[in-house]
Parts: structure tokens; C-alpha cells; sequence
């Protein structure tokens, strides 16, 4: 039986905005395009080889639960849950996972009204302390619009930043 | 005001005037206005009318048979969306070429111009306001980062510098380094262009949108899109988010900080109407 993966060619996989993708097939690249506001959240549990990543666009769910049922990843406190139980799904286990944030970006507001990117941050932050999941490593805030890769081979975390040549490594492996 | 003509006319390279736009926005405000008025105005440029029939064929828009000519187009689609239609391929002219000035790629200006123009217009119509002409206004409000972008590609890294150090805005950052800023360039460049004054002024004063006077509502609009599509990641250059939160242009609409989850929802669920708009090219 012919390899699905060709040795050098990985498979990358785009996940939209309000979007999440799962997989443990170490041919996969789990990429997300243009975070501005929204907050993209990476998982990967070592053990088990599995990852996932969220694009979710706002904060709570109860800004609109209509269309959080139909699509629980537009929101992070639908989506993030939803990511987990995936990944655990495919066998990971949520205390051995590594979870990476990305995105979050605000604008100079002082009245308050536009903090949606901080809103973002802090439904994430506010989720996973509650369950007592902690965060490896972030790059949120600024002004700045940020693109997220998960390599499911390796675990690793990668991000390139707007206006910045060179990517960030978030984790390498 | 003389500044800005300065500016401009040192430019060796302006971008191609949208003349049409203005023209067909008065004429569609008539209450009598007929196909034959529109088709009359497309027909004078063969390549923008190859274009709009192109965009009306294509898979988005196109109904059961593509239509052949100008005049069933506009039947077919009505005057909303042909005028939507014309305005994509006319502003594609002037605003899809890379501007490196501000680390915008190619076609991403364009992009992000697009996404305003759409989170706009669904605004407008929820609120009950000309969907035309906010759709306009926003798919032109950032016409002045053409004209600014051949200058900043060379003071690009002292711009960043200035907006990280001095937690300064963008426009704040144009204005120290160049002498003059985008939206301001826009407006004026605009009015040389014979816009009327409601457009000249909402993309003169989208970042300022109380400043507007009398135009302040439909300056608030581009203000709220925007930023919407800032938000929801389409299309921006480097520290795309240095821009001052203006409470004012909610309170000038009526709204409130909730809304604006509202309106980011409605523009992400017309994407498509935005990737098939992307597609208009002269």
C-alpha cells in the first residue's frame, strides 16, 4: 500500500475563521490565516500525537446562542470545550496538553467599547483556569494581524506576525 | 487645504479615477431612473462594462443563463447589485495594486476595502440607511494610502518605530513623518475627483467620525466597518490596529457596544459576497 504522505510533503490544512480542524495524522500542518481580533488556540497532547486548533471570532457564546449551536467555534467558551473534546476523542488527555494562544490584536480604546481582541484573551484565560489547564506560551495584544501553524509530526507552534520577516516560534520541536 | 494639493500634485503616480461612480450614484438616487439611464452611463467604458457582465456571469451572481449584454444584467441583478458590481471593478483599478508602504501585499488593500464596503452596506440596511452609498464610502475610504504609500516605502521602518515607541497611531505617525494622512488625502483627492460632499467627507473624516458635522453619521459608518474588518482579519498592513476607539460613531448610529458582535457576524456570514466581489478586475 502506497504511503498517504510522501516523505517532504506536508499536507497543510486551512482552518477559517469561526473554524476548527483535529487530526493525528503527522502529515498534517494545521495552518489559520489573518487573526486579527479573534483568538486562535492551538492544543497538542505529546503522548497521544493529537492537535487541534481554533479560530473563534468572540468571546461568549451569549452573544448569539442561535449560531453558537450551529457552529460552536465562532465563540471561545463553546469552542475551546469543543477543541478538547475532539482531541480526547482521537485518545489525548487533557492533562498532558499544551495549549498555545495566538491573536487578540486591539486597537487604542480607552472607552472600552471596542476591546473585543481583550475580551477574546480573557474568556480563553478565564475557561482554562477554571479547568485548571495551564498555558505554555502565548503572543496576543498589539496591533499587529498574526497567522498560526500546529505541525502535528512534531507538536511544534509557529507564527508569522504581520510586517515581521521571520516567523515566531511559539514551540519548537 | 493647499497642503494637500501640494502633496497630490507631486505625486507621480495617482491612482485612476472611479469617474462613474459619482454619476451613477446620482442617478440611481432618482426616483425615475430606468436601465436605459444606467446602461447608458456603463456602455461609454467597454472594459468596465466587459467587467461588471463578467463578475454577473460568474458563479455567485450568475442566474440560470448568463445574461449577454449590459442591459439584461441590469435587469436581471437590479440596480443594487449592478451598481455594487461596477463600483468592485472601478475601484479594483485604484486600489488592488500592492502598496508597500504600509506592508500591504498585493490585493490586500483591496481586500480589506471590500470587507469595509460590505460590513458597511449590511449596516446601512439594517439601519435603514442609502446601502449604495456607505458601500461606496467604504470601498474608497482608504484610496490615500495609495497616494501615501510610494512616500512611506521609504520611511516605512521609522513609521513602525514611531507607532511602537510612541504608542502613537497610524495617522498620528503619517501626519509627523509625511506632513499630511491618508484619510485626509483620500477626501481631498476625492472632491478633485468631483464626489459630492457626503462621500469627500466620511473618508476625510473616517477616523474622526464627530468631525464630520453634518456628515458625521455616514462618516461613523466607514468609522464601524472598518474596524469590523480590521476585527475579523481582512486585509491590513503592519499595526493595522494603532487607530483610536471613538465611541461617538456607535452613539451618532444608534448603537451599542453589543452590536458590533452583531454586525461582525452578518459580515462574516457574507464572505462570499465579498470573495466574489474580490474577483472584479479591469
Amino acid at each position: 500500500m502506497p504511503p498517504t504522505n510522501l516523505p517532504g510533503f506536508e499536507n497543510k490544512v486551512i482552518v477559517g475563521i469561526a473554524d476548527m480542524a483535529v487530526s493525528n495524522n503527522p502529515g498534517i500542518i494545521l495552518t489559520t490565516y489573518s487573526l486579527g481580533s479573534c483568538l486562535g488556540v492551538a492544543v497538542f497532547d505529546p503522548v497521544a500525537r493529537v492537535g487541534g486548533l481554533l479560530h473563534a471570532m468572540l468571546p461568549d457564546s451569549s452573544l448569539d446562542p442561535a449560531k453558537a449551536a450551529a457552529n460552536p467555534a465562532m465563540f471561545l467558551d463553546t469552542g475551546v470545550p469543543a477543541l478538547i473534546r475532539t482531541v480526547c476523542d482521537l485518545k489525548g488527555e487533557v492533562r498532558r496538553l499544551k495549549v498555545y494562544l495566538a491573536g487578540g490584536a486591539q486597537i487604542m480604546d480607552s472607552t472600552g467599547f471596542f476591546n473585543i481582541g481583550k475580551r477574546n484573551y480573557r474568556a480563553v484565560i478565564d475557561l482554562l483556569a477554571h479547568n485548571q489547564i495551564k498555558i505554555e506560551a502565548e503572543h496576543v495584544g498589539g496591533f499587529v494581524n498574526r497567522t498560526m501553524h500546529l505541525s502535528i509530526a512534531t507538536g511544534g507552534v509557529s507564527l508569522k506576525v504581520s510586517g515581521q520577516a521571520k516567523d515566531i516560534a511559539l514551540c519548537k520541536n | 487645504m493647499q497642503e494637500l494639493d501640494d502633496y497630490i500634485n507631486r505625486v507621480q503616480h495617482l491612482p485612476p479615477a472611479p469617474k462613474i461612480l459619482p454619476q451613477l450614484l446620482s442617478t440611481l438616487s432618482r426616483d425615475d431612473v430606468e436601465n436605459s439611464n444606467v446602461v447608458d452611463l456603463m456602455m461609454y467604458d467597454p472594459s468596465l462594462t466587459a467587467a461588471a457582465l463578467h463578475l454577473c456571469n460568474s458563479a455567485f451572481f450568475a442566474g440560470k443563463a448568463p445574461a449577454t449584454n449590459l442591459s439584461e444584467a441590469v435587469s436581471r441583478l437590479g440596480f443594487n447589485k449592478i451598481y455594487q458590481l461596477v463600483a468592485a471593478v472601478s475601484g479594483s483599478r485604484a486600489l488592488s495594486p500592492p502598496q508597500k508602504g504600509y506592508g500591504i501585499n498585493e490585493g490586500e488593500l483591496w481586500k480589506h476595502s471590500v470587507t469595509t464596503a460590505v460590513a458597511g452596506q449590511l449596516m446601512a440596511k439594517e439601519l435603514g440607511d442609502d446601502e449604495n452609498l456607505i458601500f461606496t464610502c467604504g470601498l474608497l475610504h482608504d484610496i490615500g494610502k495609495v497616494v501615501l504609500a510610494q512616500a512611506l516605502e521609504h520611511i516605512y521602518a521609522k513609521m513602525v518605530e514611531d507607532v511602537e515607541k510612541n504608542q502613537s497611531t497610524l495617522l498620528d505617525a503619517e501626519k509627523r513623518l509625511l506632513g499630511v494622512q491618508h484619510a485626509e488625502i483620500g477626501g481631498r483627492l476625492l472632491a478633485r475627483w468631483k464626489f459630492p460632499p457626503n462621500i469627500v467627507a466620511a473618508v476625510w473624516f473616517h477616523h474622526h467620525p464627530a468631525m464630520a458635522t453634518v456628515h458625521s453619521r455616514l462618516a461613523s459608518y466607514v468609522y464601524l466597518a472598518n474596524m469590523i474588518a480590521y476585527f475579523i482579519g481582512h486585509g491590513y498592513g503592519h499595526h493595522a490596529f494603532a487607530l483610536r476607539g471613538r465611541a461617538e460613531a456607535l452613539e451618532i448610529l444608534g448603537l451599542s457596544g453589543d452590536d458590533l458582535p452583531h454586525f461582525m457576524i452578518q459580515t462574516y456570514e457574507n464572505f462570499e459576497v465579498v470573495e466574489a466581489l474580490l474577483t472584479a478586475q479591469v
